[in-house]
């Protein structure tokens, strides 16, 4: 009876043994990459903390900071041989370049239910398609926007007419000071421009577009301001236009969010959608950039790994990054939030990306950036006409592809 | 060349060690053409099976309930397939099945389970695929996936046409392959072997104690013997690929009666009418025309012969004249000498091994990987294949060696082309020369100054001077870039103090130059000032006492005393500076950024670019291996002017 | 002996005046940065003029001096982020790398200096020649030696064995050319007296080679201090992370926080100064007289 009673404790006691260290193996670690800093990292970290309370133990997801500049490298190194993340988080212009290098992010289709592909912004989903399979769930987008300042400009301009007649009134090229100022030599800035008159640099068929009558004319509208109207200053690095709007040298700023970051203390300043352009008929449509939510190809926890990464596109982090991290979340739900919806910053740009446009995801897009620098510097500097210069991006881009795809 | 120790016996083992050396090298490529030839015929007979599988799923129709039937009655007809699968991408499913744990509950047509997430995943990139090739117009990407399976055999995968949308995938896995290739001929080798040797050695009986005559006639027999050995071989691969394709042929006729079977009892027509031949596709499936049910087409087997019999000699050429090289090596008693060498200066040995190791692991492999991937198209698209099969020998280099645009016309007139590879390297040579001179001038006058005996405040002097290498120079950088802004900048604003007219520095390839030239400038010489102290150090004093006492002038002084000891301390710095200012990416990428129109790019500036932004890993590392090259030409002609290598 | 200064040395008013000149000009980028750490803000240095401005206007333009002095961007560095911890991890690093490079390369220097065998020229040339591949394709082989063949992801070793590897060529071919000018006479006295070649190594030569010696650490050091891709990509631990890969944060990307990465520029170049502070008194006694005559 003794021995008996002993075996039976003695049993449960192994038994328990057991269970409890499986019970502790249960638990998945997820571990997240992203290059956020600041007020964006806490409040990504708080939105990760969320989530590890929610599981309650069972899944546990720690974050890891990658400064930017070395951050596309380290995934490009570290994920194909499966010593990288579970997840990462990067915008979608990289995202081509790592489907064709293979082994680096899982498509998502397999999983993708309708409720959650509604959340979002069309265009961010689009974003995060390539070649018709989505990759990636979109978690903030980024664009440009007006950024004005409130002393200078009564009222935001609503058409290019406006606003060049605004500015011609205000700038003083010889004190120093400019009705607009924006990174107009980069093109990243003038794809607004680009946009609004239907223009592009891959056309339907996924060929490069850059010396399309559309491209020639934009660049030709832009020399009208540069050039003709003189609204704008000189060689506008981002540290000129940061300062020139501090020092109140420049009335409007065409900028995201990054730069209210910069805006000294005392700057009372203003949203408002970009303007319309008269003689395109259309409203400047900026590039917009997606940061998507990727789950790493040679992840050993994908299912958790999406349920993660539907947590963190969820309206509920959303708001958290929204009003904590001033962030832009693609998730539509997130501005009906009371807090979001009161928040005039987030509403301009909620209002601005309706006429966003998705930078192109695909690996040739890497390739249009040099020439294109190139173009928009001897454009500006008037030593080659729009058309010459376009034609000469364009031959030059070609080339890169065509050497690219042997 | 010192014939004397050339002996009969020296020259028997070189031999030998050249014989196994090159003929065991041919065995392994004969033995790896073989494994190729068989790898060849699974592949073939599993693609095969695919196409005619697909061939019924597109006749039935992806949505008929009679497709798992009729796939199932396909796997039953044939033996090499032992199951198969078809899935629809709308809605996810899983349309037909023959996997043995497809049945009851699981039997399609169902919605696909989460283990067969890679299957869906696999079948859309097919789709991708054949979109990408159709839009592009070429063969770019591989239409069939196809996998070696653990227990052997393979799984293969192709997409499935309704009309011209890619609307599933059909996915067989076929067992290994029951068809034979003969094996290696180890008689031959061995005679290939034993023969030349023994020839050796009657032919020493007859040349008798003339070593030329001999060491030549055993390098004659070491080629005769590689080549018999190439010879024969060639023809048995020829014989086993003729065996081959005859049997491709014999599976067709199989194949295609078999499918007729299966669509008259499904009660489809065989229209339009089935082209057996078309199922032998390559991967990106297109037909390979080699065979057809009834005959192998000779002719274009010889073709695809001719290539791989090239590649063959291609390889065999330099393995031979290593292997004459490792005869002279043996044979004139070198190997010898060698040994000897080593046990007699190992403390030398000793002393650099450690860092030796070090550079071989950390150094010199990264490197020889470089230089291999300067011989490949290796770009984003390919890093998953091995370089042998994008290997595209030096095209890579005679791209980029034979750009003469120097000027181009574009839709303003003729203008000079700044991104032209001559342009850049001219460039960089004189960013080069000029960074080092103003570097080593300015670091070595101040090192002169600051050596000056008695002179107070010396440390301070020293301190503040070492700030701009101590600051990391990513701000700083930075920083003299914002002095060179036109409207803003520091520089303009002192021109203008005194009434000058400020200049758009980056407008000109000249001024631009000089925003970068000062940049680094200031970046580099407190380095070349510390190690002009250090090497000041080096001087004795009692020199000067000397010199003075013969009252030579202080200039006399520096030329005679100071330049000359400096010398062995300040060579080496030079030589290592020359060497990082051709390559200093940092100044150049965040001053200049290339600009006007990347006439102050350098060439590891656009290496950079190439890999980076255009992913084109294999012409960036050529135009890596270029820079090397230059570079180590002048590490060559400085170390002989210098003889800065030599020992004391 | 006495010596006639007047013949002899150079005057030293116009030495001081030319170094006191040049020294302003040399560390003047070096003030903005100052300028730039203790504004408070963000932004990098851009000449605020009035309208119309005058010469003085210009000149206050061109003065880095901050407007208003404020420590902030001190503050937020060091506790926003770990950075004391990322300085320690660097300072960890960056020392082992310089004894293990100092040692690697004094002895190699010391066989290539004092010995003749076969490969000596090939030998230092090869040391060479691994500078001149250039390093940008490095990166992917780098990684799959370091993190996937030897395993050495996220800790100190790997990226010290690299940043010694790295040093190594320069700190070889520097004490080579200094041990040349070490006279050999003094070991041959040595070895007359018995001592072995190991301690003729430790106990004359190097500490005649101080000077070089003491250039090349200070090298070394600057090699693994100053080093941010490489860290960056073989960490996977923030903890882990070293000075430069914390300074990194501040900028790329978007939006670039210059006050937070100028502070933290002259936190990080504290430790170098320091360095030099203390290696100048072996960077300036080298051989003397007397040591040559024995």
């Amino acid at each position: 009876m003794q021995t008996r009673r002993i075996a039976i404790v003695a049993g449960t006691l192994l038994i328990a043994l057991i269970l409890v260290p499986l019970g502790a193996l249960a638990q998945t670690e997820l571990v997240v990459w992203h290059a956020y800093r600041g007020g964006e990292k806490t409040a990504f970290e708080k939105a990760v903390a969320e989530y590890n309370k929610a599981k309650g133990g069972s899944i546990k997801v720690s974050t890891l900071a990658v400064p930017y500049d070395a951050y596309a490298d380290k995934i490009t190194a570290a994920v194909p041989r499966g010593k990288g993340p579970d997840i990462f988080i990067y915008a979608q212009d990289r995202l081509g370049g790592w489907i064709e290098a293979g082994n680096t992010i899982e498509p998502l289709d397999f999983f993708l239910e309708d409720e959650i592909t509604s959340r979002f912004l069309p265009t961010t989903m689009e974003a995060m398609t390539y070649q018709d399979t989505v990759y990636g769930l979109p978690l903030n987008y980024k664009v440009i926007t007006q950024i004005y300042n409130k002393k200078l400009v009564s009222s935001p301009p609503k058409t290019s007419g406006e606003l060049v007649a605004n500015a011609q009134k205000m700038t003083d090229a010889t004190v120093g000071k400019f009705g607009l100022a924006y990174a107009y030599n980069d093109f990243y800035y003038h794809a607004a421009l680009m946009n609004a008159f239907g223009g592009g640099v891959f056309g339907a068929d996924g060929k490069p577009t850059m010396n399309s009558a559309a491209n020639v004319k934009a660049l030709e509208y832009l020399m009208m301001w540069a050039d003709e109207t003189k609204i704008l200053p000189a060689e506008p690095s981002t540290a000129l236009i940061t300062s020139l709007f501090n020092e109140g040298k420049a009335g409007i700023v065409f900028s995201g969010p990054w730069f209210l970051g910069e805006i000294a203390a005392g700057v009372d300043f203003g949203l408002a959608p970009l303007p319309t352009i008269d003689e395109a008929g259309s409203p400047m449509r900026p590039w917009m950039t997606v940061e998507g939510v990727y789950i790493a190809a040679p992840s050993q926890h994908k299912d958790e790994a999406y349920d993660f990464a539907k947590f963190l596109t969820d309206k509920p982090a959303g708001v958290i990054m929204a009003i904590e991290g001033r962030q832009t979340p693609a998730n539509t739900a997130v501005y009906d939030d009371a807090k979001v919806a009161a928040d005039p910053i987030l509403q301009a740009f909620r209002k601005q990306v309706e006429v966003a446009i998705p930078m192109p995801n695909k690996a040739e897009m890497t390739m249009v950036w040099s020439p294109a620098t190139t173009a928009m510097n001897i454009i500006i500097k008037k030593n080659a006409t729009p058309k010459a210069a376009m034609e000469e991006a364009q031959k030059e881009v070609v080339q890169r592809i065509a050497a690219l795809r042997k | 060349m010192n014939l004397e120790a050339v002996k009969p016996s020296r020259l028997a083992i070189g031999l030998s060690l050249a014989l196994l050396f090159a003929v065991g090298f041919g065995l392994w490529l004969q033995a790896r053409s073989r494994a190729g030839l068989s790898a060849m015929v699974a592949e073939r007979s599993a693609i095969v099976s695919l196409n005619a599988l697909t061939e019924i799923v597109e006749r039935v129709g992806l949505e008929s309930d009679s497709l798992q039937g009729a796939v199932a009655r396909y796997v039953e007809l044939h033996e090499g397939v032992a199951s198969a699968r078809v899935i629809r991408f709308q809605g996810i499913r899983m349309m037909a099945s023959t996997a043995p744990e497809d049945t009851g509950e699981q039997a399609a047509p169902r919605k696909m389970a989460r283990e067969e997430k890679p299957l869906y995943d696999l079948g859309q990139s097919l789709r991708a695929a054949v979109e990408t090739n159709v839009q592009e117009g070429r063969a770019f990407k591989t239409e069939i996936d196809l996998q070696k399976l653990p227990a052997g055999g393979v799984a293969l995968a192709g997409p499935v046409a309704e009309g011209d949308k890619i609307v599933g995938a059909v996915l067989i896995e076929a067992i290994p392959s029951a068809y034979q290739v003969g094996g290696t001929s180890w008689l031959q080798a061995l005679l290939v072997l034993v023969v030349p040797i023994l020839l050796l050695f009657a032919l020493v009986k007859v040349a008798g104690d003339r070593p030329l005559v001999l060491l030549l006639l055993a390098a004659l027999l070491l080629l005769i013997a590689v080549f018999l050995h190439g010879i024969l071989g060639l023809e048995a691969l020829h014989e086993e690929r003729m065996a081959a394709e005859a049997h491709i042929s014999q599976e067709l006729t199989l194949t295609s009666r078999g499918l007729a079977t299966i669509l008259a009892q499904e009660g489809l027509t065989a229209s339009p009418p089935l082209e057996p031949a078309d199922w032998d596709v390559d991967r990106f499936r297109r037909p390979l025309g080699l065979v057809t049910e009834s005959a192998v087409d000779e002719q274009a087997v010889a073709v695809r012969e001719a290539g791989e019999r090239r590649s063959y000699i291609n390889l065999m050429i330099p393995v031979t004249v290593a292997a004459l090289v490792l005869l002279g090596f043996v044979g004139l008693g070198a190997a010898g000498r060698t040994g000897a060498a080593l046990s007699r200066h190992r403390v030398a040995y000793f002393y650099v091994m450690p860092a030796m190791v070090a550079m071989i692991l950390l150094v010199f492999f990264p490197f020889s990987y470089g230089i291999l991937l300067s011989f490949t198209n290796s770009n984003v698209y390919n890093t998953d294949q091995p370089l042998g099969d994008i290997w595209i020998g030096v095209e890579n280099f005679v791209d980029i060696l034979t750009d003469f645009e120097l000027v181009k016309t574009t839709e303003d007139g003729r203008v000079f082309n700044y991104q032209n590879f001559y342009w850049t390297l001219g460039f960089t040579i004189i960013w080069t020369v000029t960074n080092v001179a103003v570097g080593v001038t300015v670091g070595l006058f101040l090192a002169l100054i600051l050596n000056t005996k008695g002179l107070v405040l010396k440390p301070i002097y020293r301190v503040l001077l070492i700030l701009p290498w101590a600051i990391p120079n990513y701000i700083t950088a930075l920083i003299w870039q914002g002095m060179f802004h036109s409207q803003f900048g520091v520089i303009n604003q002192v021109i203008q103090m005194f009434g000058g007219q400020g200049l758009s520095w980056f407008d000109s390839p000249f001024t631009a130059f000089i925003t970068v030239l000062s940049t680094n400038g200031w970046l580099s010489f407190p380095f070349m000032m510390v190690i002009s102290l250090g090497a000041l150090q080096s001087i004795p004093g009692d020199l000067y006492e000397a010199a003075r006492v013969d009252g030579a002038t202080r200039w006399q002084q520096f030329r005679t005393i100071t330049l000359p000891s400096l010398k062995p301390a300040l060579v080496p710095a030079v030589i290592i500076s020359v060497i990082w200012t051709f390559n200093q990416f940092n100044v150049i990428y965040l001053v200049s950024g290339g600009e006007p129109g990347g006439s102050t790019e350098i060439l590891i500036t656009e290496a950079y670019k190439i890999a980076f932004e255009q992913y084109r890993y294999g012409y960036a590392a050529a135009y890596s291996v270029v820079i090397f090259i230059i570079l180590l030409t002048y590490g060559i002609w400085q170390n002989r002017v210098t003889g800065a290598s030599e020992g004391v | 002996m006495k010596r006639s200064k007047i013949t002899d040395e150079p005057e030293h008013l116009p030495l001081h005046v030319f170094l006191v000149i040049f020294t302003l000009l040399a560390i003047y980028p070096v003030l903005w940065v100052f300028t730039i750490a203790f504004s408070g803000g963000q932004s990098l240095a851009i000449a605020d003029l009035p309208s119309d401005p005058t010469f003085l206007d210009r000149l206050r333009a061109i003065l880095p001096w901050p407007e208003q002095v404020s420590l902030s961007n001190f503050k937020s560095v060091m506790t926003d982020q770990p950075f004391a911890r990322w300085i320690l991890n660097s300072a960890v690093v960056a020392a082992a790398t310089t004894v293990l490079g100092v040692f690697l390369a004094t002895t190699a220097g010391y066989a290539f200096s004092r010995f003749r065998f076969p490969g000596q020229r090939a030998g230092l040339m090869s040391f060479l020649v691994s500078q001149m591949f250039p390093g940008t394709l490095m990166l992917i082989p780098l990684y799959i030696i370091i993190v996937g063949w030897l395993g050495l992801g996220s800790t100190w070793i790997g990226l010290i064995l690299v940043y010694a590897t790295t040093a190594i060529p320069f700190c070889v071919w520097m004490l080579k050319g200094y041990f040349d000018t070490i006279p050999l006479e003094l070991e041959e006295s040595a070895r007359i007296d018995g001592a072995t070649p190991i301690q003729i190594f430790i106990r004359i030569i190097l500490p005649l080679a101080k000077p070089a010696v003491a250039v090349t650490a200070l090298f070394s050091f600057m090699t693994g201090w100053n080093e941010f891709i490489l860290a960056a990509t073989f960490m996977d631990e923030e903890v882990m992370y070293t000075a430069p890969v914390g300074l990194r944060f501040f900028v790329g990307g978007f939006s670039q926080q210059w006050g937070y990465f100028a502070a933290g520029s002259i936190i990080v170049s504290i430790p170098v100064v320091l360095l030099f502070l203390f290696l100048q008194k072996y960077l300036v006694s080298g051989l003397t007289a007397g040591a040559v005559k024995g």
